[in-house]
């Protein structure tokens, strides 16, 4: 049984931008993504059941994360699997800036510096995964697509910090961090 | 005493651990490491104290003459000072004492340690007379018959024991599972998943033979599984990631899951599945070791070997499979329908029942794909895994099943026949266990 796969990956409605698919999100940050309805105070974020209105990509993402990370190989398998790698290696780079000793508003600053500062691009030369995605094709493309990923950084982070903090505002969750020295494809953002 | 009454005395000597007892018994008398500590000698055959280098054969094969014969002139008391098991490795803690491991691999490498260490089993820990007793030792799969003959002759000109029969480990381990109550015919027909400490084989028997050119063998046993645990907890900063506190975690903890993404989000859920390890680190001092994903995640690599290793990377399930598929074509269906598993790393829990699915899944597949193909209707195929009590020491338990019986003495080779004979009569043993036995 190797890596798990998306589950969006028959999902063939959304975008699609170079190879990297612009999923409807569940969001309140500002962007080109169409936006999902909100959850209400009685669901359970973590636990939301894929069957859900609400259920978006990065709810998969989080939830295949400690297992993919562990594997090295990943055989793509459609667009909808470029946007959980890049997911992947995002959350790995956030649990990297989460020091044991952080609390939950230092961890979240850090995390938002991270989310907002600038990152590269499928075709970028520091992109590290370009042998994978393929670049947009136009500017009016690469922005449209860079406000997306950064749709997607903000509310994974977000979403991350709610899971790693989910015991105690004050200590992160060690069991997250320990996933900090793995490499999922054996890559980094 | 006349050997009319005696029961058969059974030796496991393993890689890692040997299983002395006697057969009829449930479980062996004694279970220790395969390893001695001599006088001066580290490593086996380095001298230490000016004594001559220990030869690697037994020395009353070379005689007189060969570099044996000034090792038997030297054997005073002091060739009597060593230990075996687990005071072989206290000792090797202490001065003046070298350890070694006299098996590798399964096959015996180092002669003399061997007959040393047999001698010790036999008159320090069983306590027999070995001329009032019939013997049943085991050996490996594709066992040179050199090496059956050393041993016999050990045994005979050494020894003087009554009878011997020398089994492969793998078809005990098919007599083993007879005790499960999903094994309705006692045939000698299985696929063998032996894993160990250092190597796991799959190894297919057809009635009682070992089809050699199918073994295949796996380079991930609980050794590794130990060494993952201990990267987990190293990964996590526990204040104790020794070897040996990975190693009880593993016994402990471990289990095997249906899939591991459900498994970590049932640990979110239920925190209960955390657990706590307490460490006592000598002189008073205890740590508490937090125990969480490595209780699923380390059996795993059974399943997925890509999670642990970079240059292993086939599944468990697929290389028995493969070992099937390899067999001839008319011992498949048995091959597929008697799985059996033996040894220590094959104890985790549900770990038969996740081999099964997996099996089952790729069996289907191929299925399905021919049956589109030829477009006819196939009438299915059984895989079955069996798993059962006596797994931990399979082959032994399986020696002392067939050792009780009552023709087993007419299946041994006697001290008469050798004498008559000589050591090549133990190339050939008669099929202990097949059809018509009363086992």
């Amino acid at each position: 049984m190797p890596a798990y796969h998306s589950s969006f990956l028959g999902d063939t409605d959304a975008r699609v931008i170079g190879n990297f698919a612009m999923f409807p999100l569940r969001t309140k940050t500002r962007g080109p993504a169409y936006v999902l309805p909100l959850l209400g105070p009685e669901d359970d974020e973590i636990h939301l059941d894929p069957e859900s209105e609400s259920y978006d990509i990065l709810d998969e993402t989080l939830l295949l994360f400690r297992a993919n990370t562990l594997f090295r190989n990943f055989e793509i398998k459609g667009p909808a699997d470029r946007v959980l790698i890049y997911g992947i290696l995002f959350i790995s780079e956030c649990l990297g800036k989460i020091k044991p000793n952080m609390t939950g508003r230092e961890a979240e600053k850090a995390l938002n510096t991270l989310a907002l500062e600038h990152f590269a691009l499928p075709g970028d030369p520091t992109f590290p995964l370009n042998a994978l995605f393929a670049p947009p094709k136009d500017r009016n493309d690469a922005d449209t697509l860079r406000q997306y990923i950064s749709q997607m950084r903000q509310e994974l982070a977000i979403r991350l910090l709610s899971r790693v903090y989910f015991e105690s505002a004050t200590v992160p969750s060690k069991w997250w961090l320990s996933f900090t020295k793995r490499k999922f494809m054996g890559k980094n953002l | 005493m006349s050997t009319s009454q005696t029961p058969a005395v059974v030796m496991d000597n393993g890689t890692g651990y040997s299983k002395l007892g006697f057969a009829g018994n449930d479980a062996p008398s004694f279970v220790f490491p395969t390893a001695i500590a001599t006088k001066g000698a580290t490593g086996g055959s380095g001298s230490g104290s000016g004594r001559p280098a220990v030869a690697q054969k037994p020395s009353f094969l070379t005689g007189g003459a060969g570099p044996g014969g000034h090792l038997s002139a030297k054997r005073g008391t002091e060739d009597l000072d060593f230990f075996i098991g687990d005071e072989a490795l206290a000792a090797a803690k202490g001065p003046g004492y070298g350890i070694d491991y006299p098996i590798r691999h399964g096959q015996i490498e180092n002669w003399d340690h061997m007959e040393r260490f047999w001698q010790s089993s036999i008159f320090k820990y069983l306590r027999v007379e070995p001329e009032d007793h019939y013997f049943l030792l085991t050996e490996p799969p594709l066992n040179p018959p050199e090496s059956r003959e050393s041993t016999a002759e050990i045994m005979f000109e050494s020894f003087n024991c009554a009878g011997l029969y020398i089994a492969v480990q793998a078809v005990l381990a098919l007599a083993a599972s007879w005790t499960s109550s999903k094994v309705q015919d006692r045939s000698l027909t299985g696929t063998v998943i032996d894993s160990g400490d250092g190597v796991t084989h799959v190894i297919p028997v057809a009635e009682g033979y070992v089809i050699g050119s199918s073994i295949r063998s796996i380079p991930i046993a609980g050794r590794d599984i130990t060494y993952f645990v201990q990267s987990l907890l190293r990964d996590r900063g526990e204040p104790d990631s020794s070897l040996k506190t990975a190693e009880s975690i593993k016994e402990e903890f471990c289990y095997v899951c249906p899939d591991i993404v459900k498994e970590f989000s049932k640990y979110d859920r239920e925190p209960d599945k955390f657990q706590k390890y307490v460490v006592d680190q000598g002189a008073g001092r205890k740590v508490t070791v937090d125990v969480g994903y490595e209780r699923f995640l380390a059996p795993e690599i059974f399943f997925n070997p890509e999670i642990y290793s970079s240059d292993f990377l086939t599944p468990l399930p697929e290389v028995v499979d493969g070992v099937i598929q390899s067999s001839p074509i008319d011992v498949r269906k048995g091959l597929y329908k008697n799985i059996v598993l033996s040894g220590g790393s094959t104890l985790y829990k549900d770990f038969g029942r996740r081999l099964q699915r997996d099996i089952r899944n790729l069996v289907q597949e191929r299925l399905e794909m021919s049956e589109r193909r030829a477009g006819v209707k196939s009438s299915g195929l059984e895989v079955s895994v069996i798993t059962h009590k006596r797994q931990r020491y399979g082959p032994w338990f399986g020696g002392s099943l067939l050792g009780q019986t009552p023709e087993f003495r007419s299946y041994c080779h006697t001290k008469q026949e050798y004498d008559e004979i000589g050591p090549s009569i133990v190339r050939r043993f008669a099929l202990l266990g097949g059809p018509g036995g009363t086992a």
